[in-house]
């Protein structure tokens, strides 16, 4: 009994730690590649490169002002930035950082919440993510807020709908739910060095994935819940000092999160990088290390990515967004699903 | 068991909150609230495949559409003249009735026979087996509830009975016009 609370309790703690970590280099990789793709020095003066620039952002965070603004739904107010960063963070729990390790005379699941059915748990999870935005939007008593966040809602709703084809498609496609499947399925090679991942047999499931992810952060193209030059700054517009802080990590680790899913479903999660074998050998700690390896670069690339496409795309008008959204992306998820299904279908029989 | 109790009493709570709230955005968070426990009285049980289903549909469609759209349109404005509803006495006639039955049933049968669903077998196959053999009869009788109520939102959405559709059509035209 205790043996598992201090299992999962380590665990949780890796899980934490590693985006929480990640954070302030991930800002300030952001604001770097900004003003590397601006052409421009960015933030270069606290530190070699700037790197403690960040630092100095959250001990600024944390000594500001807080200002509860008289017109607010003081309850809601005060809780929407909680709800977003704990349903942020919630997802976390189902993402393995390895492979299971057999140790301790047991096999050893790297995930927090270990269960066949995690990868559905992670996706319900997430779809709560819009109601930190909601409430925020709503509690703020704001006309700018409000818009902000009604338009946060109806386009994570909308993106749901072509993110879950995706996914659907996948599970049919690898005939397994479970997270460890997945990726087994995905660690060959072809011709010895092409990786099999998932995105060679379903790049059209990939782009929508990746299209939904971008909608479900509300990270440019689609932060049409924020918008500057329309609406201000939209759902967050009454939020000061930390409180305005957890919307900021919740946004950052929602991506982190949702990017780890897709490298998980599209790009063989933490199966090794090709040319890593060779190191790998037969010791299993080094495996493990080597596979976490693997998953971090992974989605440092991910983070990259978002990073590149929000300082090269412009925003989207709201109403490119919903055309976007329900009259490509949602039949084209369709036709996918039912191209897949049939296809699995007369390949298992 | 202590976690079970809990879970009963929130649901029973932010269930009754959704009915007495004064303020309608509250009864639709309260809403969500009890879909959320009740996701997780099914996690509880050991059924994190309906459990996900409870949330991502519930939750995570259907109360988020029911609070986006009393959000936008600002239904405290109707919400707010106390009008005596006539229906009121035999609304809650049937609804006592039917609570009752509820419990009778309950009662009648033997406790255990209500985890006849028992899913320790964790799998979607035997859910779905399940659901389209033995539970087909509910499972279609559910759909149909859905339906008549997606008829009744039309009706009410379009029923207006100071004016026929053509005078509508025509009232538009006017404005048009003008």
């Amino acid at each position: 009994m205790l043996e598992a609370a201090i299992e999962i309790l380590l665990k949780t703690v890796v899980i934490l730690a590693l985006p929480l970590g990640a954070l302030p280099l991930i800002i300030h990789v952001e604001r770097r590649g900004a003003a590397f793709m601006q052409k421009r020095l960015g933030p270069n003066r606290v530190g070699p490169f700037g790197i403690f620039q960040p630092l100095a952002d959250v001990a600024k965070f944390m000594f500001k002002e807080e200002v509860h603004p008289a017109h607010v739904r003081r309850f809601f107010y005060t809780a929407a930035p909680m709800v977003a960063l704990v349903v942020a963070i919630l997802p976390l729990a189902c993402i393995p950082v390895a492979g299971p390790i057999e140790a301790f005379g047991r096999t050893i699941f790297p995930e927090v919440f270990r269960s066949d059915m995690g990868i559905f748990f992670a996706f319900a999870v997430s779809a709560l993510g819009s109601y930190g935005i909601l409430i925020a939007g709503w509690a703020s008593n704001n006309k700018y807020s409000m818009l902000g966040a009604l338009r946060a809602c109806a386009q994570m709703v909308s993106y749901e709908l072509s993110l879950s084809t995706s996914v659907v498609a996948m599970i049919f496609l690898y005939g397994t739910n479970d997270i460890h499947g997945m990726v087994s399925q995905q660690s060959g090679y072809w011709l010895g060095f092409i990786p099999q991942w998932g995105v060679f047999y379903q790049p059209v499931a990939a782009m929508l994935f990746l299209i939904g992810i971008f909608a479900e952060s509300n990270r440019l193209p689609f932060d049409l819940a924020e918008g500057e030059s329309e609406i201000v700054a939209g759902y967050h517009l009454e939020y000061s000092s930390m409180k305005f802080a957890l919307f900021f990590m919740a946004e950052y680790i929602h991506m982190i999160a949702l990017s780890a899913l897709f490298i998980i479903m599209f790009f063989g999660g933490y199966s090794l990088l090709p040319g890593m074998e060779l190191i790998a050998g037969k010791s299993p700690i080094l495996l493990v290390i080597l596979q976490a390896t693997s998953l971090i670069i992974k989605v440092a690339v991910m983070i990259w990515f978002f990073v590149w496409v929000r300082w090269t795309l412009p925003r989207f008008r709201y109403d490119q967004l919903m055309n976007l959204g329900w009259e490509r992306l949602l039949p084209l998820g369709i036709v996918n699903l039912i191209v897949t299904v049939l296809f699995v279908y007369f390949r298992n029989r | 068991m202590a976690a079970d109790i809990l879970l009963t009493i929130l649901t029973v709570v932010f269930a009754l909150m959704v009915v007495f709230s004064k303020r309608t955005v509250v009864a639709a968070f309260s809403l969500l609230m009890t879909l959320l426990v009740i996701g997780m009285i099914y996690f509880q049980l050991g059924t994190v495949f309906l459990s996900a289903v409870q949330v991502l549909v519930n939750a995570g469609a259907i109360a988020i559409l029911f609070v986006f759209v009393m959000m936008l349109i600002d239904v405290e404005q109707f919400t707010n003249n106390r009008e005596r509803n006539k229906w009121k006495l035999i609304a809650s006639t049937i609804t006592v009735l039917i609570l009752l039955g509820v419990f009778a049933i309950v009662i009648n049968n033997n406790i255990e026979s209500l985890s006849a669903v028992n899913l320790s077998d964790n799998s979607m196959k035997t859910l779905f087996a399940k659901l389209f053999d033995v539970y087909y009869l509910p499972f279609e009788l559910a759909t149909m509830l859905l339906l008549a109520a997606i008829v009744a939102c039309v009706v009410l959405a379009t029923h207006d009975k100071h004016q026929s559709e053509e005078e509508l059509i025509e009232a538009h035209n006017v404005e048009e016009k003008q």
